[in-house]
């Protein structure tokens, strides 16, 4: 059985490093010859496991011309390799016990298999087999291309901020290939050729550029054993990968952007240049984002929401390879302008860095970061997220453990510092998604 | 070839997912509350979930009554007003949430073991002793508004509601739960009190708690919380489900500037008690329900045409639907329904062979435990047992269900439940391309989507 957490008073558990009993070194790690770092938390609290293979390589690490070209191949790695040919991949995960799926993002392409541990052996034989050597049949490309832009027609289909958020990114950013989404642009995605693929599986899918997190009522000499078998034989491919070296430049005044859709209320989102999950501003910015929307008692909420002057409002930060944005994000209340629901937005960034926040807001949000933990723990794939999320992003799956410690040492006045340092009308874009007006 | 049957039977010896359910107590106080306490102890933190039976089917002709019901206990009780009420919770670090289904009204809610002193008697107040504020009321009434015109804007969200309403007509299954602008400006704050005082009683209801807490300890916490709820006048009582549609029929809902079509197909389904519930679910597995699906095989992966499909069953009290679910561009809607109607007709035609079936048991015996990891997964599944009035049999014998199974059983089960014919259609996009060609299919209504209502 997983070990238990002790039933701590909140004041403690804030004041020590967490989880005394999920020590750090419970999870246990081993690198490869080739490179590749596998990370292994035991678990027997059901007879499952996980694997989660994060590879270093997002649409950050795009250029125009193959935009969305990481999703993509998110895809395409299902599409069969060489020992598992077309559709093997998946027929012989589900039959045996498990399924799995894959995320990619700005950073990350993420791979995620979910199995009976008696599986653990098929799931590194799978696993290797598209790394070392997956195959990109042309038929298969042209089928999944078509997938992928029934996703992007989808997407945009079904809602109005992904159009705003795609205008967004297109204005905020000037240079750095955060300018476009995840998905990639349209012209992109339908004309993107397999020799693309090829160069881009030759240079991003080595294993030294993959961290793998094994969760589950599996052993460690097992994982150790088979990792060896299969993973290691798979060579490291040369050079290293291109390092990202697109630096956006400091926006020098305010930009806006308008996008029109037949919505019946407008939507309205501003976006501040903030910086990287590894900058010391992170804990202070992340606190802030929830004392301004998390929950029917946040700022937001109360000014916006209550008030009847929008229907929706919430704020957006999420930790980065590269510097990013806090955005603001609200749909207007019916009858209510584009204008007003801007300004309401504008009065709420103007409180903050004026005036700040109060203790009992930070103390409030403090608090939320414990549930949070508590919640993030709760399952298999919550811990391989979590703990792979946090070894990518900051460098160390440690800093789960010393999160509670990290978010305690922000201050009132950090919070008053982040906002008066980011939320400038010179750093901020503006995006106005209506009806046409005139 | 022979490098995969080679590995599927190695594959096979071993594979064991025998979950059983956790020990529980289950427990009725003397004005009929139910109480179910499962002790899992993992992280200091407690699930709660009630159900009431006080759902969407008890709407009437006032479409999102029910739900509106259950979101207004969170707006103050009589101790609590609602900004005291969030402030609490939030500062806490808590969720608690209201709202209803189809069938059953629900508050859920989540919170460290250390604060159950603080958050329990909220829970009650909530649920017995809410205030009705007229002002947040109207506010929430407002927001839904929005809302609800906003979900025409995003076809994926509204097309369920459509095709309920086009399957059961006017019957309490064919309510949409959350409404329409129509029927929400409608709703008074007196019949949402009338609609508490009716439905929202102890007795049918239950109160199912998963975490770190001891057993008998919580047993007492609960009975002197509720001990002062007071007993109802009588168990609401499921509405019966009358005739269902026996003919191939049509909906085109026409969005202008659609680039691509949602996609509804479906038929006569299952209750919720049905005794071959985890055979269909075998079928199913095979026809729509993962990865390698039929559906997602041909839909998918072989002709590019969608990013996803996918076949279920809909299981309520009295009945249930059958459906299938996709999208894809204006110009493929015609193939990909015809590719998605041929695929069904497989079931029959091509039936299910050993392997294929041995695939199936081993992927839906495996994905298994993982539904059941949570406190708040446990919690929720202790409800649904107690709604449906299932026993631990439903979980305690699933994997044996799906071990016996065989070909000539799964037979039995395609035929008897999965439909061939008659199926009823829900198309959400640009249908003058498409008008013509979706008269093949049966007859035809239309509607705007503009036009209120489903």
């Amino acid at each position: 059985m997983l070990k238990r957490f002790c039933m701590w008073g909140l004041a403690f558990w804030l004041s020590v490093p967490a989880f005394a009993q999920l020590k750090p070194e419970d999870v246990q790690s081993f690198t490869l010859k080739n490179g590749m770092k596998i990370f292994v938390l035991e678990d027997h609290s059901i007879p499952n496991a996980n694997m989660y293979l994060f590879w270093n390589v997002g649409s950050r690490n795009e250029k125009q011309g193959i935009t969305g070209l990481s999703h993509f191949f998110e895809h395409m790695m299902f599409n069969g390799a060489k020992k598992y040919g077309p559709k093997q991949f998946d027929q012989v995960m589900e039959f045996n016990g498990g399924q799995n799926n894959a995320y990619t993002s700005q950073d990350m392409t993420v791979y995620t298999d979910f199995f009976p541990a008696t599986a653990l052996e098929s799931i590194f034989d799978l696993e290797a087999d598209r790394i070392r050597d997956l195959a990109l049949d042309p038929k298969m490309i042209e089928s999944e291309r078509g997938v992928v832009h029934s996703e992007y027609t989808t997407g945009l289909e079904n809602s109005p901020e992904e159009e705003l958020d795609q205008a967004m990114l297109s204005v905020a950013f000037s240079q750095h290939p955060y300018m476009w989404s995840v998905i990639g642009y349209e012209s992109d995605i339908l004309n993107w050729k397999r020799e693309d693929l090829v160069n881009y599986f030759k240079t991003y899918y080595a294993p030294n550029n993959a961290i793998t997190f094994i969760i589950g009522d599996v052993k460690l000499a097992d994982v150790k054993r088979l990792a060896e078998q299969y993973f290691e034989p798979i060579p490291v491919l040369a050079p290293a990968p291109p390092v990202v070296h697109n630096k956006e430049p400091e926006q020098k005044g305010e930009r806006r952007v308008m996008v029109n859709r037949d919505v019946p209320s407008p939507y309205v989102q501003i976006a501040y240049h903030t910086p990287e999950a590894r900058h010391p501003d992170y804990y202070a910015l992340d606190l802030l984002s929830a004392i301004l929307s998390r929950g029917q008692s946040s700022r937001l909420y109360k000014a916006l929401v209550d008030t009847q002057i929008a229907s929706e409002a919430y704020t957006s930060f999420a930790p980065s390879i590269d510097p990013y944005l806090f955005s603001f994000t609200a749909q207007a209340s019916d009858g209510k302008t584009a204008d007003t629901l801007e300004a309401a937005l504008l009065a709420e960034v103007d409180k903050v860095v004026k005036t700040g926040v109060t203790e009992a807001e930070l103390e409030k949000v403090k608090n939320q970061k414990v549930m949070d933990f508590y919640r993030s723990i709760q399952t298999n794939n919550g811990k391989a997220n979590t703990l792979g999320r946090y070894e990518r992003y900051f460098g160390d799956y440690r800093k789960f453990f010393t999160a509670s410690e990290d978010y305690r040492k922000v201050t009132v006045a950090d919070i008053q510092r982040v906002a008066k340092t980011y939320f400038k009308k010179s750093n901020r874009t503006v995006g106005v998604l209506q009806k046409e007006t005139e | 070839m022979k490098k995969i049957l080679f590995f599927l039977l190695l594959a096979l010896p071993g594979f064991s997912q025998n979950f059983k359910l956790p020990r529980y107590e289950k427990l009725v106080l003397p004005n009929g509350l139910t109480l179910m306490l499962m002790e899992q102890h993992e992280v200091p933190v407690l699930a709660v979930s009630v159900g009431l039976p006080a759902g969407a089917v008890y709407d009437g002709a006032q479409y999102g009554l029910a739900n509106l019901t259950a979101e207004s206990l969170k707006f103050g009780t009589k101790s609590f007003p609602k900004a005291l009420l969030d402030e609490k919770l939030d500062f806490l670090g808590a969720q608690l949430s209201t709202y209803a289904t189809l069938e059953t009204a629900l508050l859920t809610s989540s919170f460290a073991v250390k604060d159950q002193e603080t958050v329990w008697p909220m829970i009650k107040e909530v649920l017995v002793n809410p205030a009705f504020d007229a002002s947040e009321f109207e506010k929430r009434k407002s927001r839904l508004l929005v809302e609800l015109k906003q979900a025409k804007q995003r076809p994926s969200a509204v097309l369920g509601e459509y095709f309920n309403h086009f399957y059961y007509g006017n019957q309490p299954y064919g309510s949409p739960a959350d409404g329409t602008p129509e029927s929400i400006g409608g709703i008074t704050l007196d019949q949402v009190k009338n609609f508490y005082r009716t439905h929202y009683q102890p007795n049918g209801t239950v109160v199912s708690v998963v975490g770190d807490f001891n057993t008998a300890a919580m047993k007492a916490k609960l009975t002197t919380l509720f001990k002062d709820w007071k007993k109802g006048t009588a168990a609401t009582q499921p509405p019966a489900l009358k005739a269902v549609p026996s003919q191939s029929r049509v909906l085109l809902v026409n969005k202008e500037n659609a680039t691509e079509t949602q996609i509804m197909i479906g038929q006569k389904g299952v209750p919720m008690n049905n005794p071959d519930y985890v055979g269909i679910e075998v079928v199913n597995t095979v026809l729509g329900a993962r990865f390698t699906s039929w559906l997602v095989d041909e839909l998918r992966v072989n002709h590019g045409y969608t990013y996803g499909v996918r076949s279920s069953f809909d299981m309520k009290k009295a009945g249930g639907t059958f459906v299938i679910r996709t999208f894809t561009l204006t110009k493929t809607t015609i193939p990909a329904i015809d590719l998605a109607l041929e695929v069904i007709g497989r079931l029959y035609t091509k039936g299910i062979d050993e392997k294929l079936l041995a695939s199936a048991k081993n992927y839906v015996k495996g994905q298994f435990p993982p539904r059941f990891e949570t406190p708040a997964q446990l919690a929720s599944l202790l409800t649904t047992m107690f709604t449906y009035g299932l026993n631990d049999s439903y979980i305690n014998d699933f994997q044996a269900k799906v071990d016996a199974l065989n070909v000539d059983s799964v037979k039995r089960i395609i035929q008897t439940y999965f439909p061939k014919d008659h199926f009823q259609l829900v198309l959400i996009g640009k249908t003058a391309e498409y008008r013509e060609a979706a008269k093949k299919y049966g007859e035809v209504s239309e509607k705007q989507i503009e036009t209120p209502g489903y």
